[in-house]
């Protein structure tokens, strides 16, 4: 079993005081353990944000990529050694984006990687710019008023769920039991997993605050939500008002990306030697 | 004996089909044979051709003269009319409607011998073949053997019929055809060929991979590069190979890279336009030391460009790509046979120096077919690089400082190490710095690998004499054009070579600057309109070339062009 201490960052974290993603960091380390599975079989995958620092600060296997990039780059580590655990950290701007092409293709796959949104409707790393996911009326220095950010936020949990992705759900940085079972099931789950979490900036966004959140967030799980039904997740996707849905929102079993694939039965690709018997036989028979 | 054969007509028409029987023929008899494909971006329609040269001697490029021409449309018998040798014959379907008759012309029933013999006008291929070999006198009994092997797998009946249609073609084409084409092949002696691929760059490449343990590709299709993804992808599940049709190129990258540092060989594919997407992933490779293997067929740019056509016009674009500095390896194979080295080196280069290292190609050398020896697969070595001791190491650094600037690799997955990568200046444990000494270290330990790498490439050739009044500076796929120009105009008294390169870059220069010294005149001959090449030359050494010969509309220069343009320089 993994230990705390085991996981104890190499890095000092920088982010600020208060900010949602010590949330989600916790979280995340008390899944790690949970899942009881080898420290170095898991693999964490960022893109470039506050949000992508998170790897740096456990001390887990990493890459920290590109802004936008991080799921292409984990489906190929997934894919080459289909052992790994892969999580992706990711932040709106980054996933949903620079990356957003990825996110919906990924969904589309059902690759199996469990995606972690740090959402925090913000570009915070760059100083507070309205992201895809800010409030219509978000006020920036890219985002003057009248009337502030001119479009509506993207909507991560009703695109993963129309995508394609079969496990969905929203899980909120000030709820630290129910985010662990959801980063727990989204790792154990056996295709695209996707957990939007809610995730306050406090030191850009003024109206998705602790305070805003904590009014309005209730679990999907306590009113009895059905999870198979793909029509009614996507209904509750849309409900982001005086009340917003936390938890799971959609599940589902299909054939993941992996088993499509010319993947070895019994090894790995990254261990896997080609046959060039085989190969030869092929170079043969271009022969004239 | 050396004459070349065009098939031409629509896209759709089954172009291809014709000229890769006719080369086959020839293939099978021992000759040699060099085939050109010029076609356009369009799936029906237009005019497209197939160029088959055809020898007694090795043959390195297409030439720009045709002996005999099968035309499947009018415009395929104006096309290529002006290109036509004295004493060469265009053969065309009698269902052509076409007034302007020369004696150069011979006008038969292909489709309809093909129907009413063959029962199919799908095989007018082999009324073609049948009528083209006839008028060059070939013997049949060669033709028959040629159809046997290639229709073999489809059963004895297609076989028959085939072999029915080209004999009734050929037969009558005896009988009727009065003229006398300027090639008679009645009395080859040539034996039937063993051990001999007839392949193009493309497939080459994709060969040499696999050869090289390539367990990950992914790509998004973009002409001409194409074909090596598919190659690939038909092999997958024979090889175990991981392959995935990307999103776009950027994906197709980074999942390589992905693939790369989970332990992986990976290879990408593309052309000029997808490559520019990849950059900024070129970066991450360099920065965060993941070996990773890029293809770029180029083809005329910018953007769009003409998408089905040869230029060389990426080297600077490749050799400069993504911001900062740092190591990269560009290799230029002149033919499929150095395709299939290049390729297994390419893979060894980039586990060894832990850098990108990208292959040049283009459309000309990736279509363009010719018979080669057969490649022994299981010969080909595979050098991993600097791996970690197996076993738990909880110091382990990704990015240890050491003297030659690599470091050993670890996976993640690997037990009792963890395996930290960032694109941002990180420390040797992989995590971020903003160090400025940690900063120069990292520069440093980058720019450390380039003198290993030069040490490692193979130095250019000299081709002809090895001191010439002029040397023609070549480098990729205009290789064999300018080696027969060389050949030629030594012939003719000339004091002419060629220094040709194909490890291009980072530039070795002591050859270079021997030849500078001791040739009277430097003439860059390149695909391109601004002699990227040459300018590389002069970056690096400060050298420039007396001339520069360049050409851009797409389409391969041949050696007679090469040697009109010294000619008309006043040069030879
Ligand atoms: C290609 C590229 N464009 C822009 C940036 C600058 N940049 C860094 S982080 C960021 C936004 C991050 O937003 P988000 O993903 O929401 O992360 P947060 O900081 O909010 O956690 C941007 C635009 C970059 N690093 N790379
Ligand atoms: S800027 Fe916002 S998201 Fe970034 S660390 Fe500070 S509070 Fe957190
Ligand atoms: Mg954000």
């Amino acid at each position: 079993m993994i230990t705390v201490e085991e996981l104890e960052g190499k890095q000092a974290i920088t982010w600020c005081t208060g900010c949602g993603n010590f949330g989600i960091l916790a979280a995340l380390k008390k899944a790690v353990i949970e899942l009881g599975v080898p420290r170095h079989e898991i693999l964490l995958v960022s893109g470039i944000g506050c949000s992508s620092k998170a790897p740096h600060y456990i001390n887990l296997n990493m890459f920290h990529t590109l802004h936008g990039r991080a799921i292409p780059v984990a489906t190929g580590a997934h894919l080459v050694n289909p052992d790994l655990k892969v999580i992706v950290n990711t932040g709106d701007g980054d996933g949903l984006g620079e990356g957003f092409s990825h996110y919906i293709h990924a969904a589309r796959r059902n690759v199996n990687l469990a995606v972690f949104i740090h959402n925090n409707g913000v570009m915070g790393l760059t100083k507070g710019q309205f992201s895809p996911a800010a409030q219509r009326g978000y006020v920036s220095n890219t985002s003057p008023p009248p009337p502030g950010a001119p479009m509506w936020p993207i909507n991560p949990v009703a695109l993963a769920i129309a995508g394609g992705a079969t496990y969905v759900a929203r899980g909120f940085s000030g709820n630290q039991k129910d985010l662990v079972t959801l980063m727990v099931e989204a790792v154990q789950h056996r295709g695209f997993a996707v957990v939007d979490i809610l995730q306050p900036c406090v030191t850009w966004n003024r109206k998705l605050t602790w305070k805003f959140y904590n009014e309005r967030a209730y679990s999907l799980q306590e009113e009895g939500h059905d999870t198979t039904n793909k029509m009614l997740a996507l209904e509750k996707s849309f409900e982001f008002g005086d009340r917003i849905p936390v938890g799971l929102f959609y599940r589902s079993e299909l054939p993941d990306l992996a088993s499509g694939l010319a993947l070895p039965k019994d090894s790995r690709l990254r261990d896997h030697e080609t046959d060039r018997a085989l190969l030869q036989q092929v170079v043969n028979d271009l022969t004239l | 004996m050396d004459f070349t054969i065009n098939t031409g007509g629509q896209a759709g028409q089954g172009i291809d089909t014709i000229g890769d029987l006719i080369s086959q023929v020839f293939v099978k008899t021992g000759f040699y044979v060099h085939v050109l494909k010029d076609f356009e971006s369009r799936i029906r329609g237009g005019y497209n051709s197939n160029q088959i040269r055809v020898s007694d001697s090795p043959v390195y490029a297409a030439s720009d003269k045709v002996d005999l021409i099968i035309a499947m449309t009018k415009d395929a018998i104006v096309e290529q009319r002006s290109r036509l040798t004295e004493g060469g014959v265009i053969i065309f379907d009698e269902g052509i409607e076409f007034d302007e008759l020369e004696s150069c012309h011979l006008s038969t029933p292909l489709e309809k011998t093909a129907k009413e013999v063959g029962g199919s006008t799908r095989m007018t291929n082999a009324a073609a073949l049948g009528a083209a070999l006839a008028v060059l006198q070939f013997p049949f009994k060669l033709v028959e053997n040629a159809l046997t092997d290639k229709f073999e797998r489809k059963g004895k009946k297609v076989v028959a019929s085939n072999v029915a249609v080209a004999k009734a073609l050929y037969d009558l084409t005896t009988e009727q055809f009065s003229g006398t084409c300027s090639q008679n092949l009645s009395s080859i002696k040539k034996g039937p060929s063993k051990d001999l691929l007839f392949i193009n760059g493309n497939r080459a490449l994709a060969l040499g991979a696999m050869a090289s343990n390539l367990k990950w590709i992914s790509a998004y299709p973009m002409s001409p590069s194409t074909q090596v993804f598919q190659d690939i992808v038909s092999q997958a599940y024979k090889l175990n190979i991981g392959t995935l049709q990307a999103e776009d190129e950027l994906s197709a990258i980074t999942m390589g890279l992905g693939a790369s540092f989970a332990g992986a060989r990976a290879f990408v594919t593309t052309s000029g336009g997808g490559f520019s997407l990849m950059v900024e992933a070129l970066g991450l490779a360099a920065i965060t030391e993941t070996p990773i293997v890029i293809y770029n067929a180029q083809r005329p740019g910018p953007a769009t460009g003409l998408p089905t056509r040869t230029e060389q016009s990426d080297l600077l674009f490749m050799a400069h790509a993504s911001q900062g500095e740092f190591p990269r390896i560009l290799l230029a194979p002149k033919d499929p046979v150095e395709g299939f080295e290049v390729a297994t080196r390419a893979f060894n280069l980039a586990d060894k120096f832990q850098v990108p290292v990208m292959i040049l190609g283009d459309q000309y050398y990736a279509d363009s077919m010719m018979n080669i020896p057969r490649f022994d697969v299981t010969g080909v070595s595979m050098d991993r690089g600097l791996i970690a001791a197996d076993g738990p190491d909880p110091e382990y650094l990704r990015y240890k400082l050491t003297k030659d600037g690599v470091s050993p690799r670890a996976f993640p997955g690997d037990a009792g190490k963890t395996v930290v990568h960032s694109g941002n200046v990180h420390l040797e444990s992989g995590h971020i710095t903003e160090n400025p000494d940690l900063r120069n270290a990292m520069v440093e330990k980058l720019m450390k690998k380039v003198p290993h790498i030069l040490k490692t490439l193979n130095p250019p050739t000299i081709y002809g004499t090895k001191i010439a009044d002029i040397t023609l500076l070549t480098w990729g796929s205009t290789w064999g054009s300018v080696y027969e120009a060389v050949n030629l105009l030594n012939a003719e008294g000339v004091s002419i070579n060629q220094l040709h390169f194909c490890d291009v870059y980072p530039l070795r220069t002591s050859t270079l600057k021997t030849v500078f010294k001791k040739a009277k005149k430097i003439v860059a001959v390149e695909q391109n309109a601004t002699s990227q090449f040459a300018r590389l030359v002069r970056m690096e050494t400060g050298l420039g070339v007396d001339y520069h010969i360049n050409k851009y509309d797409g389409r391969q220069m041949t050696a007679r062009w090469v040697m009109t343009q010294l000619k008309e320089a006043g040069m030879v």
